[in-house]
């Protein structure tokens, strides 16, 4: 088997396990997992931000939780202030992150570097010590709360969230849609000119493509995927809290991008199940068990910088090169998922 | 009402003072080694609890101003070695790679130290009268400490040959190399002093702030305004900056709610940024 039909078989028993997740696990006696993984599904985008802004452009951003908290925000008050419905109040909350994203992007991308990662952290704290103190609106450290909208109604029936099978199918859907979005954004002639940014900016530059608009397009879906993330989130705990937007957030989002592998599509989905399974299944034994992911951030970044998904391709390109006649070909194969 | 906005810009002073001490700590990390460390906070964090530690355990904090500084020089070193040299080729990464050792640093602490906040009392009791007001006496101590440090610092940094080194490898690693400057061991010894200059401004914070493991949290963001309004890698600057955002702050705060004051000189450092990437003060030194 060539490289290229096991990524294939693997996605697609990827996506018939997660298809089978609401069936499957309460069979096992496991129904509080689903949960945990719709909670895997919705914070992946926030690490997928992360990831096509470092892993594509090339710039590190450490304050994603701003519009993770703006996808929050505008879903919770648009329903509180206006009644809308599931989707509207949804995609309130991505059009608000989006536009502050564009909003911040617009100064942010003029910088790279550390300067990029401390003025991204800035902006994030400036608007999250705002939110803390206009209580009035966000409700501060405890949030607002509201109650979800049904999802869908027509006659007399009407899907809803408080089914849990519903909400995870619901989450399943906008995350797989937003993933398959990324993927051929990556490999449209603009996700070509992100790499070519991220390789190298002045030859960039050079050939033509406009560094600053091309950065900031990029910034802005990244926005939007982060805020589709905190729009999520706010359905399934059906509150916003202002303690979202703090910078411990992003740089989880970071962490999770960075062990499953910058670069690569779906490096954040693996970086975040592993993580987030990990401390569901290690917090129960070990409370301190941030200590352990705190080691295997460190250890990934200097034994695997090219995360869990890099390590991945590379045995894969390792087995394909030993078993096809022509070893260039499995590399040729990888060219769309890494690089 | 004067006597009340005088004493927050005096408490700014010293506040600025002692964050001068870290940030320095900070800046002279960044400016040889091109990281950010999110850890740094963590280094203070760990001074308060050291300090808190070793000054209850031996009954004299004297002992623990001298103690944690030294233990925060080894710690600095051990961290040098296993955590920063080897991801140094990734040096966009280093910010990833400090914000495991932040997490490791908090967890360690709750895990042996606790989750409760404490306050410790300071080892100068006793108020003076200061322009109309019974000020600490601790407080204007530790702020003649802290200067007294940061003199000594840039005495140590401009007259002994270690400092020469130090700023030789900032200016230019090859030439230095060349030199025959040992570049390797000056840039650990920099990564280690600037973690005991964050310990040390922990223990000499820890009985005007609470101690516990997440102090440096708060504390992390002050030094990187200062350290960016300063300019990165610009010292005197820092220093400057530090002192001036900590009494501005004291200013605001006298008027509005601390945390519009946070707001603004967030804001302030974001212009900074934008507009003098070097720093407020940049042509002055590099």
């Amino acid at each position: 088997m060539t490289a290229a039909r096991i990524r294939a078989l693997a996605l697609a028993a990827l996506i018939a396990a997660l298809l089978a997740v609401p069936y499957a696990l309460p069979a096992f006696g496991a129904t509080f997992w689903v949960n945990i993984v719709a909670e895997v599904l919705i914070w992946s985008l926030l690490a997928a931000s992360v990831n096509l802004l470092l892993g594509y452009v090339g710039l590190l951003s450490f304050g994603q939780a701003l519009y993770f908290g703006f996808g929050m925000y505008g879903v919770a008050l648009s329903i509180n202030a206006w009644n809308v419905g599931f989707w509207p109040a949804l995609a309130i909350g991505i059009v608000a992150a989006s536009a502050m994203a564009l909003i911040t992007g617009v100064l942010a991308v003029r910088l790279t570097w550390h300067y990029f990662a401390i003025i991204t952290v800035v902006f994030s704290l400036i608007f999250y010590f705002a939110a803390m103190s206009m209580k009035w609106l966000t409700g501060g450290d405890d949030g607002v709360s509201f109650a979800p909208p049904p999802v869908f109604k027509l006659g007399d029936t009407t899907l809803s969230l408080a089914d849990a099978t519903v909400q995870y199918y619901v989450i399943l859907a906008v995350v797989a849609a937003s993933f398959a979005l990324t993927a051929l954004l990556v490999n449209s002639p603009l996700g070509l000119s992100f790499k070519a940014i991220r390789e190298n900016d002045r030859r960039a530059a050079l050939i033509g493509i406009n560094v600053y608009r091309t950065r900031l397009t990029a910034f802005v879906i990244a926005g939007a995927l982060a805020g589709t993330s905190g729009a999520l989130f706010a359905f399934f705990g059906r509150y916003a809290s202002a303690s979202y937007m703090f910078y411990h957030v992003s740089g989880e989002a970071v962490v999770w991008a960075i062990v499953g592998g910058a670069g690569s599509l779906l490096g954040p989905l693996i970086g975040t199940g592993a993580l987030i399974l990990f401390r569901e299944l290690i917090s129960n034994i070990w409370e301190h068990y941030l200590i352990a992911v705190g080691a295997i951030t460190i250890l990934v970044v200097m034994f695997a910088p090219r995360g869990l998904a890099g390590a991945w391709n590379d045995l894969l390109q390792a087995a394909g090169a030993r078993r096809s006649d022509t070893p260039t070909s499995a590399k040729a194969m990888t060219v769309g998922e890494e690089s | 009402v004067n006597e009340f906005v005088f004493a927050l810009a005096v408490n700014g002073l010293v506040w600025g003072l002692i964050i001068a001490l870290i940030a320095l700590g900070l800046s002279i990390i960044f400016g040889l080694l091109d990281i950010i460390n999110v850890a740094h906070g963590d280094f203070f964090m760990l001074g308060t609890v050291g300090g808190l530690a070793v000054a209850v355990g031996t009954g004299s904090f004297w002992l623990a101003l001298v103690i944690v500084p030294l233990i925060g020089l080894l710690l600095g070193a051990v961290i040098e070695r296993l955590v920063i040299r080897p991801t140094l080729r990734q040096a966009s990464l280093t910010i990833v790679t400090t914000f495991g050792l932040s997490m490791i640093i908090q967890e360690l602490v709750r895990a042996t130290y606790g989750a409760q906040p404490r306050r410790m009392s300071a080892p100068i009791e006793g108020t003076v009268p200061l322009f109309g007001i019974d000020y600490d006496v601790y407080r204007l101590c530790a702020a003649a400490f802290a200067a007294l440090c940061l003199a000594g610092f840039f005495l140590f940094l401009n007259r002994t040959k270690l400092g020469t080194w130090i700023r030789a490898v900032r200016h230019d690693p090859e030439t230095a190399t060349a030199l025959g400057v040992p570049v390797t061991k000056v840039s650990a010894f920099t990564f280690a002093l600037g973690t005991a200059m964050a310990l040390l401004g922990g223990v000499i914070a820890a009985p005007i702030t609470t101690v516990e493991f997440r102090t440096g949290v708060d504390v992390l963001p002050f030094c990187f305004m200062a350290v960016i309004i300063g300019g990165l890698g610009n010292l005197q600057g820092t220093v400057a900056a530090a002192i001036m955002l900590a009494v501005l702050e004291g200013l605001v705060t006298s008027v509005t709610e601390p945390t519009f004051a946070r707001i603004a000189s967030l804001a302030f450092m974001s212009a900074v940024l934008l507009l003098r990437p070097h720093g407020l003060f940049a042509g002055a030194t590099r």
